[in-house]
């Protein structure tokens, strides 16, 4: 059985480093008006980029579990 | 050491060249939508998102190709796949930064970008960087596609009574022979349009090896059951090996890797100007991301994962000494029948060409927009603001595309020292991006960026990076996060950090000591000295340049780490103080509608007067050709009601096929209504730009 160190260490690196990327795009365009939450295109751009983050997140998750488990 | 294997039958020989010629034809077919440099580079921006997404895994695929990640799937598992979903986290700033930055701004260049931005000398120091990574692109791409192809060869072939020995670079001379001929011929448009059937071709040809390899092995089940625990994660171990590691590809492939595709990657940059508006670039990014690029990972990966449960359960039926860059066409020649196997070599080797040739017709969009056009005004040969004479354009943009392929195979000398393919191309991402990534990131979201942290983190911050090669022990060993040091390729991956950390560094300090550098310039500007006091610092700063490459390329200890480190930081003070005194810069004026603190402006220059964000409908109208040469088409009242349009707006006309993806359309802006209902009226121009069928009918909607 792998140890945590080389199965949800690299996730949890992947998923906190690069959120904090992630995070500091999505305030920089909020707080630059980059993206205006008044027009309904890009209220749903802002729902597409959130998802993507726990589309991947959640994906490599089960990819760790069914390694392990199954 | 690459070989020929000789395991091609004559079938899949006949089958690679119809393909290959078919591609050919297929690209210079197009070469009639090429009015100008504008189609020649970007396709004339015309393309819907479905085309642009689709002809982008065909360019992603190749450049981080079957080749690397069946070798390293078959060495370490599941974990091949990291590359192809970490590049989520800089989706934000690309969709809503740099995207319509670069769209809005008009630029025909990144380079082009920076002189706007900052100076004509930032211009030229990302111009050599730019071209120094897509040509290193280029060679990559070269690389992967000759040890694609090398397995299926024959040791020696005999021509016209002449012996010929068949030999990696040989053979990548004969590919960019190919590859130059339809990129120089048939622009944006073939490349768009043949990726598009290489990316399909090739995903089919991915898709079918892996599940053939399945079936090979008794079915999912048995494929599952066989492989190691350690081997089905999705991530690599933490830190080890060296050659292969989470945290070392986060770093360089994740952040490095992932900003330089997105935002450095000129080929790519191109296609996204190619499609008609900025919510289809949109579309087109985030599709490919979530949805393209994850089945990409199984589409190249696959190959080397069931070779590796082949092998475990029969090893015999692999040759002796095969080298894993050889595992996918090895496992590919095991699984499929004569004919079959030409196919899927065929179809990986034309999407490698498709890499290959969408950086070269960057390459040669860099070179006409940033070297030859501002070699030309400098030679007073033609005014800053003449138009561009777009038939020598043209010529010099395919002259360009030439040379740039006769330089692209010999980066490939320098890459065919890394044992696979994989480590070449991380030791290439981890070195070139940091600098133009800092450049782009800080020049596109941070307003207090100047030209002077800019220049120097371009050399200061390159110097560092330079003497991180040199001493990767005491410099990056103390941040790799305990990846082994491997003495001949050290901290591969983990250099990344380092040259992100140096670079960041050097453009931060830089800019926020900008206060302290003008006052420093003013003092130099008040003596009657001043300028010897400055050209001592240049000659200062060249000569602090010339001995830290002294000392990493010829490997010498003239003076202890901390000295040299310390010589070098002085030099990027001189070359910060250098360019604070001499370049001009308008900190409010080369801002504005650069940024994203001010998209809202750019869109505004864009359109050339105020916006209309009222959502109006798409409709479907018949055109009428009439007398005029005003780019301005007229719609009725009613129909302009229902676009939400007014007079001066900008319009999007096409042709109603949806399977064409906008090939015929074209961009213009609306004149004054009529009282027709349900017809445009357009003139000759727009017939010609959009290829529009005489009784087809179009659709229209406002594009701001």
């Amino acid at each position: 059985m792998p140890t945590f160190f080389n199965s949800w260490l690299p996730f949890l690196y992947l998923y906190i480093g690069g959120g904090i990327f992630f995070l500091a795009g999505l305030i920089l365009i909020r707080k630059t008006k980059a993206i205006d939450m008044r027009l309904k295109r890009d209220r749903f751009w802002w729902r597409v980029m959130i998802f993507g983050y726990f589309y991947f997140a959640l994906f490599h998750a089960i990819l760790i579990i069914a390694a392990l488990y199954w | 050491m690459e070989q020929a294997l000789n395991i091609g039958t004559q079938i899949d020989w006949i089958v690679l060249v119809i393909y290959m010629v078919a591609m050919l034809l297929f690209g210079t077919y197009f070469a009639k939508y090429n009015k100008d440099t504008n189609d020649f580079f970007f396709g004339g921006r015309r393309f819907t998102w479905w085309i642009i997404a689709m002809s982008i895994v065909a360019t992603g695929i190749s450049s981080h190709s079957f080749v690397k990640y069946s070798a390293m799937g078959f060495k370490y598992g599941f974990s091949s796949s990291m590359s192809y979903i970490n590049d989520w986290f800089f989706v934000p700033f690309f969709l809503f930064g740099w995207l319509p930055i670069i769209v809005y701004s008009r630029i025909r260049s990144i380079p082009e970008y920076f002189e706007r931005r900052f100076s004509p000398s930032a211009r030229f120091f990302v111009t050599i960087l730019q071209l120094l990574y897509l040509v290193g692109y280029v060679g990559i791409g070269f690389l992967t596609m000759g040890k694609a192809i090398l397995p299926l060869m024959p040791e020696t072939i005999s021509l016209f009574g002449f012996q010929i020995h068949i030999t990696l670079m040989g053979l990548i001379w004969v590919t960019a022979i190919v590859v130059g001929i339809y990129i120089t011929f048939g622009g944006q448009t073939a490349v768009i349009f043949t990726d598009l059937v290489q990316g399909a071709m090739l995903l089919f040809a991915g898709l079918l090896v892996f599940f053939l390899g399945v079936y090979y092995v008794g079915g999912f089940g048995e494929f599952w059951n066989i492989l190691p625990t350690t081997w089905k994660l999705p991530f690599a171990g933490f830190n080890s090996p060296a050659e292969f590691n989470s945290v070392g590809t986060f770093w360089e492939d994740a952040i490095a890797g992932s900003v330089g595709f997105l935002f450095m990657n000129m080929g790519l940059i191109m296609r996204f100007m190619a499609t008609k508006n900025v919510h289809e670039g949109r579309k087109a990014a985030t599709v490919n991301i979530l949805f393209m690029l994850p089945i990409s990972a199984i589409v190249v990966g696959g190959g080397g994962w069931v070779a590796r449960a082949m092998f475990i359960k029969n090893p015999s039926i692999f040759p002796q000494n095969f080298t894993p860059d050889s595992v996918f066409v090895i496992v590919s020649h095991i699984l499929a029948g004569p004919g079959v196997f030409g196919f899927i070599i065929a179809s990986i080797a034309a999407a490698l060409m498709s890499t290959v040739s969408t950086l070269l017709n960057a390459t040669a969009a860099i070179w006409v927009n940033d070297v030859d056009r501002p070699i030309r005004i400098w030679l007073k040969k033609i005014n800053k603001k003449d138009k561009q004479d777009e038939v020598r354009a043209m010529k010099v943009a395919r002259i360009a595309t030439a040379c740039f392929t006769l330089l692209g195979v010999l980066a490939v000398y320098a890459f065919n020292s890394y044992p696979t393919v994989y480590q070449a191309h991380a030791f290439f991402h981890a070195t070139l991006t940091p600098p133009l990534m800092v450049a782009i990131f800080f020049g596109a979201f941070w307003k207090k960026f100047t030209p002077a942290g800019l220049i120097t983190t371009v050399i200061g911050g390159i110097s560092l990076m330079l003497l991180g090669n040199r001493y990767p022990q005491e410099l990056i060993g103390p941040i790799a996060h305990g990846t082994p040091f491997d003495p001949v390729h050290p901290y591969t991956y983990m250099a990344a950090l380092y040259n992100l950390i140096v670079c960041t560094g050097v453009a931060v300090i830089v800019t926020l000591s900008q206060k302290q550098l003008k006052k420093l310039s003013h003092l130099i500007l008040n003596n009657s000295k001043n300028k010897s006091i400055m050209y001592i610092f240049v000659g200062a700063s060249i000569l602090i340049v010339l001995f830290d490459l002294v000392i990493v390329f010829a490997k010498l200890n003239i003076l202890p780490l901390p000295a040299t480190f310390f010589l070098t930081l002085l030099m990027s003070g001189f070359v910060a103080l250098i360019t604070t005194h001499f370049v001009k810069y308008d900190a409010e004026a080369q801002t504005v509608g650069l940024t994203v603190w001010s998209i809202h402006k750019a869109k505004e220059w864009f359109k050339g007067r105020k916006l209309n964000e009222k959502e109006g409908e798409v409709i479907k109208v018949h055109f009428k050709v009439v007398e005029g040469d005003e780019d301005e088409i007229n719609f009725s009242h009613k129909d302009m009601n229902r676009m939400a349009a007014e007079p001066g707006d900008l319009v999007y006309i096409s042709d109603t096929r949806k399977w064409l993806g906008g090939l015929k359309s074209c961009h213009s802006v609306y004149g004054k209504p009529h009282d027709e209902d349900g017809v445009v009226y357009i003139r000759n121009l727009h017939l010609e730009k959009g290829l529009f069928v005489p009784g087809t009918i179009l659709e229209a909607e406002k594009e701001m």
